[in-house]
């Protein structure tokens, strides 16, 4: 009963609609001002429509655009690796010195699952040995280091996390003479670190950029860290500085795996 | 009997709207129409579809006879007919469909009716002005408008009442 009620009442919507779309089109016909009216009005709801697919459509997309992005992340920071190692040959053979970094190759990565709130926290990342990742490699993003690849299986890898009290990385504090120390995260927040080991005769500004040294062989030079802000002197020996980090460990998806290729080389100390 | 009459005075009052349209012209700002009064009066027998569907011829012979835009009347006149059960139950209450009585000013109360007449007239009016103006006029403008022709057709739909309205014409 209740549905039969409805089918006067969805006949009178329909002769209504088709009445009204018959008057408009007259008025379309007949009008300029009307014209321009109903086409402008057209136009306004086309372009919304089209706007609102295209808006679904690039949500869609936006996963496979990150991955497009990444991988061209990655193959940027090679390219950006390659230049600094010729620039630095370049350097380097005026001054009849025959060394070799054969630098670092970087293969782009999704983080599937990270742990943060623990001492030790980890990365699974989605590429193993098959993907051409090796032990013992970094963990980066344009906003700082993220780990170091500890295990390696054929299509996923496992690395600590920066944020693990066992893990210090080579920094350095401002420019390319600026003082080296250690980083390690303070334990407690998951964008705050400590710089240890600067001595005290260095001078530096709160707000001064924390880099990468390249002394580690993990990492590449230069890589931006984070900025110092406070400082407190150690046993009365050295400096130890709050790091606040630029890169947020709650927002980590896609990342890069950076190997040295003499890395291996250099621990068997054929250099 | 009854209803031969009242289409009788509707084709006279459609002729009245043809002459009011084309030679009583106050300004072409003012727009007097008595069209949504006679489809109000259009008997509820005759159901939503067909009350929409004479209210479309309506609107047509009007814009083809008086030199207006084509489709506009029509454009106006058919939510009115649309909208004539929603007002006549909102204002009369839905016993008149039980029974399928027409209203009577005199026996369901004159200010009822004069209710339903308003608003049949507000929504003709606030559509024409609308579709008329096409956006091309400030609001103020349009609005000013509308007051005006919504004052002065409603008046006019009041006196045709009389003529319209089944007990006033025994």
């Amino acid at each position: 009963m209740r549905r039969r009620s409805w089918i006067p009442a969805l006949i009178n919507l329909a002769v209504f609609i088709a009445l009204e779309a018959a008057c408009v089109h007259f008025m379309f016909r007949n009008g300029e001002l009307q014209k321009a009216w109903l086409a402008k009005g057209a136009h306004a709801v086309t372009g919304t429509f089209w706007g609102g697919v295209q808006s679904v459509t690039e949500f869609f997309s936006l996963r496979g655009t990150n991955r497009a992005l990444a991988e061209e992340n990655a193959a940027l920071r090679a390219e950006l690796e390659r230049t600094r190692a010729m620039f630095r040959e370049a350097c380097i053979d005026t001054m009849k010195y025959h060394g070799a970094s054969r630098g670092y190759e970087y293969i782009w990565a999704e983080a599937v699952r990270l742990s943060r709130n623990r001492q030790h926290n980890y990365i699974i990342l989605n590429r193993g040995f098959e993907d051409g990742v090796k032990e013992k490699s970094g963990v980066i993003t344009s906003c700082g280091v993220v780990g170091i690849v500890e295990a390696v299986s054929a299509h996923h890898s496992f690395a600590f996390s920066f944020m693990n009290s066992d893990i210090s990385i080579s920094a350095r504090l401002g420019g390319e003479q600026g003082a080296v120390g250690p980083l390690v995260w303070d334990g407690r927040n998951s964008n705050k670190a400590v710089l240890k080991e600067i001595p005290l005769q260095y001078r530096f500004q709160p707000g001064d950029t924390v880099y990468t040294s390249g002394h580690s062989l993990l990492f590449p030079a230069d890589i931006p860290l984070g900025v110092a802000g406070e400082s407190r002197m150690v046993n009365g020996a050295t400096n130890e500085i709050k790091v606040t980090l630029f890169q947020d460990f709650r927002s980590i998806r896609y990342v890069s795996i950076v190997h040295n290729k003499s890395l291996q080389e250099i621990e068997e100390g054929s250099l | 009997m009854r209803r031969s009459g009242f289409w009788a005075v509707y084709l006279l009052l459609l002729l009245a709207q043809l002459l009011l349209s084309s030679f009583f012209s106050i300004s072409p700002y003012v727009t007097l129409s008595i069209l949504p009064v006679m489809v109000l009066c259009i008997s509820i027998r005759v159901g939503t579809t067909g009350a929409m569907l004479i209210a479309f011829a309506t609107g047509l012979v009007v814009d083809y006879l008086s030199e207006g835009l084509i489709g506009l009347n029509a454009f106006a006149l058919v939510p009115v007919a649309f909208l004539r059960n929603p007002i006549i139950g909102l204002v009369f209450g839905n016993e008149l469909f039980a029974r399928k009585e027409d209203f009577y000013p005199r026996r369901n109360g004159m200010w009822k009716t004069v209710l339903a007449t308003v608003l049949a007239q507000a929504v003709f009016t606030l559509l024409y002005v609308w579709a008329d103006g096409a956006a091309a006029n400030p609001f103020w403008f349009d609005a000013a408008r509308w007051a005006v022709s919504f004052v002065s057709g409603s008046l006019l739909s009041l006196i045709c009442l009389r003529s319209l309205a089944p007990d006033t014409r025994k």
